[in-house]
């Protein structure tokens, strides 16, 4: 039975309760597994200790963050981006990161040492936190520090990112690394957070066409995001041989997120998982971990992490939600939730530009298997 | 944004007695399009690599040899920079002459050329992304205190500005385009709308929440 790393101090890497990255996404979700009558049995992790973090941000970054975290005055905590409306600072930050990090790593070290096949981990993702800096909801990167200690043990990483937004810190720590692939596909940064991600981002020295983003335009359908996603990474996958898959499981790309533009439904979700899960298994040996990440529609992300759980553990993808818990977070969020795992069909009405929207995706990963493909071969 | 902070050194430069072949053979190492020629130290002309091969093509009722020297075809006398013009100020002298580049003097000395591409690379920076932002585009009414208004509001919100560009939209509005330190500016822009401002990007997403 596939791993489930986590450990309730997840739930203290809060920024407040008007912050977008809320712990209650993961409490909604663990309660839901349980009435579905799949209560989750987790593997507890430790938290990463302050050398697992030196792996990938810079020493003055990490002082301030601890700094911080105890209360002390950092006058220029804003250049490290803390202290921002997106990364506010909270007493004992540092360690709920390094849970987070933790439990990463974690999942990580049970693949690596062929304890494990399949392992969700039930948080992090924190894929925007830069080697000096938070960004984005992100103090420490947890993708990256698993990445580094995965290449070190001498496996070939492959990273997949379906978060609504670049992957902009994990691409910027492992941006000349020869043993990482990373993919991300994200809604265009011409308008969306970072503003990066663009094609000709091909990575420099020995990771150079190692670092593949694949920008869709705003308000890409399913449909047109199966299309390209099919289209590139079993090719990608193919080429570069990987030991391992890392996925960055945000689900913010869904059609309700109150962040983004993107408009895939659960259906598509369930799609996307299954098409990664078998993958892994042509090309990683089925070795793949999965990480949260973002996903801040309350009505959306339990479900489609609930769809991913359900699919790790080869259990049948059921139709209804028990009727208690809809009521309760119902009214606890105060917003419908629906009745069903599923989103109703159609969850939202016809979209304008449906045709130009996946003939511009369908150019774009064209363009980028042309541009990866003359460093291939 | 000055010329002086868009020009990269050392220049390269030739004298006016070299042959136009060694000249292209300069452009083709270096893989630059523009060449300033000194007398004794002075700046005489400018040649470029449509100069040199307008001027050998045998096309040409009267090709150049390749022999030839670069003062036989050189621009004269060509409009320079000062290292205290702003850059805006260059685009424009560049666009209303159409020629590609400013060689840049200081006390008649020679310390640089601006070229089309680095006002590309100024307009680059002042509109790119060098750092984790989202972008935001709002219509403001052509008068005082409507783009006070708008970063006001920023402010009060907390937010950085990273960077702000604003341009005139027919007779009496003009677009403001920024970049804003956060990545909810979905949220942002819908507090916005709710203070009246016409917010064109990011839209409001057309479906239930």
């Amino acid at each position: 039975m596939p791993s489930v790393i986590y450990h309730p101090a997840y739930q203290t890497y809060a920024f407040g309760a008007e912050h977008p990255f809320s712990p209650l996404r993961i409490e909604m979700l663990l309660e839901l597994l349980g009435v579905l009558g799949h209560p989750v049995q987790t593997v507890a992790p430790e938290p990463a200790t302050r050398n697992d973090i030196l792996t990938v941000h810079d020493e003055e970054y990490v002082r301030r963050v601890e700094a911080l975290s105890v209360g002390e005055e950092v006058p220029d905590s804003e250049n490290f981006g803390l202290g921002t409306p997106d990364n506010p600072v909270f007493p004992g930050m540092d360690l709920a990161a390094r849970w987070l990090v933790g439990g990463t790593l974690h999942a990580a070290r049970l693949v690596c040492e062929n304890k494990e096949k399949r392992v969700l981990q039930l948080g992090g993702g924190l894929h925007h936190a830069r080697r000096k800096s938070a960004s984005g909801f992100c103090i420490y990167n947890d993708l990256a520090v698993a990445i580094r200690y995965l290449a070190q043990q001498g496996l070939w990483v492959a990273y997949l990112d379906i978060d609504v937004h670049h992957s902009d810190g994990v691409q910027e720590i492992l941006y000349n690394d020869e043993h990482v692939l990373t993919i991300s596909l994200h809604e265009s940064g011409q308008y969306l957070f970072p503003g990066t991600g663009e094609i000709h981002e091909l990575g420099t020295g020995g990771g150079r066409g190692l670092k593949l983003n694949l920008p869709l335009e705003p308000f890409t359908e399913g449909e047109s995001y199966l299309e390209v996603f099919e289209k590139i990474l079993p090719v990608a996958l193919q080429r570069f041989g990987p030991g391992v898959l890392l996925v960055q499981a945000g689900a913010d790309a869904h059609y309700s997120d109150p962040l983004a533009d993107l408009m895939l439904t659960t259906r598509d979700y369930e799609q996307i998982f299954r098409r990664i899960l078998e993958y892994a298994d042509l090309y990683t040996n089925g070795r793949v971990i999965f990480t949260l990440g973002g996903g801040y529609s309350l009505v959306a992300v339990p479900r489609v992490w609930a769809i991913l759980y359900l699919l790790i553990n080869n259990l049948p993808i059921v139709h209804d939600l028990p009727a208690d818990w809809v009521l309760k977070w119902s009214q606890r969020l105060g917003q419908k939730l629906p009745a069903t795992l599923h989103d109703p069909n159609p969850g939202y009405p016809d979209l304008p530009r449906r045709t130009e929207i996946s003939h511009h995706n369908r150019r774009e990963a064209d363009r980028l298997l042309e541009a990866t493909s003359r460093f291939w071969y | 944004m000055f010329v002086r902070d868009i020009i990269k050194g050392p220049v390269i430069a030739i004298a006016s007695e070299t042959t136009l072949e060694d000249a292209y053979r300069t452009m083709q190492e270096k893989r630059i399009r523009h060449l300033p020629i000194l007398e004794s130290g002075r700046l005489v002309g400018v040649v470029t690599d449509r100069d040199l091969r307008l001027a050998t093509s045998a096309l040409s009722p009267t090709p150049f040899p390749p022999g030839a020297r670069v003062a036989e075809v050189m621009s004269r006398s060509p409009r320079t920079a000062d290292p205290w013009d702003p850059v805006e100020e260059s685009a424009r002298t560049m666009r209303e002459l159409k020629i590609g580049c400013l060689p840049v003097l200081e006390d008649d000395r020679l310390i640089g050329i601006i070229t089309g591409i680095d006002l590309l690379d100024a307009l680059i920076q002042m509109t790119g992304v060098d750092k984790p932002t989202s972008r935001l585009e709002v219509r403001l009414s052509d008068r005082p205190g409507e783009l006070a208004r708008l970063t006001s509001f920023m402010s009060h919100r907390d937010l950085n500005i990273h960077s702000i560009l604003t341009y005139p939209e027919g007779k009496s509005v003009v677009r403001a385009v920024l970049r804003v330190n956060s990545i909810d500016n979905h949220s942002l822009a819908q507090a916005l709308r709710r203070d009246e401002f016409e917010v064109l990007w990011p839209p409001e997403k057309p479906c239930l929440r």
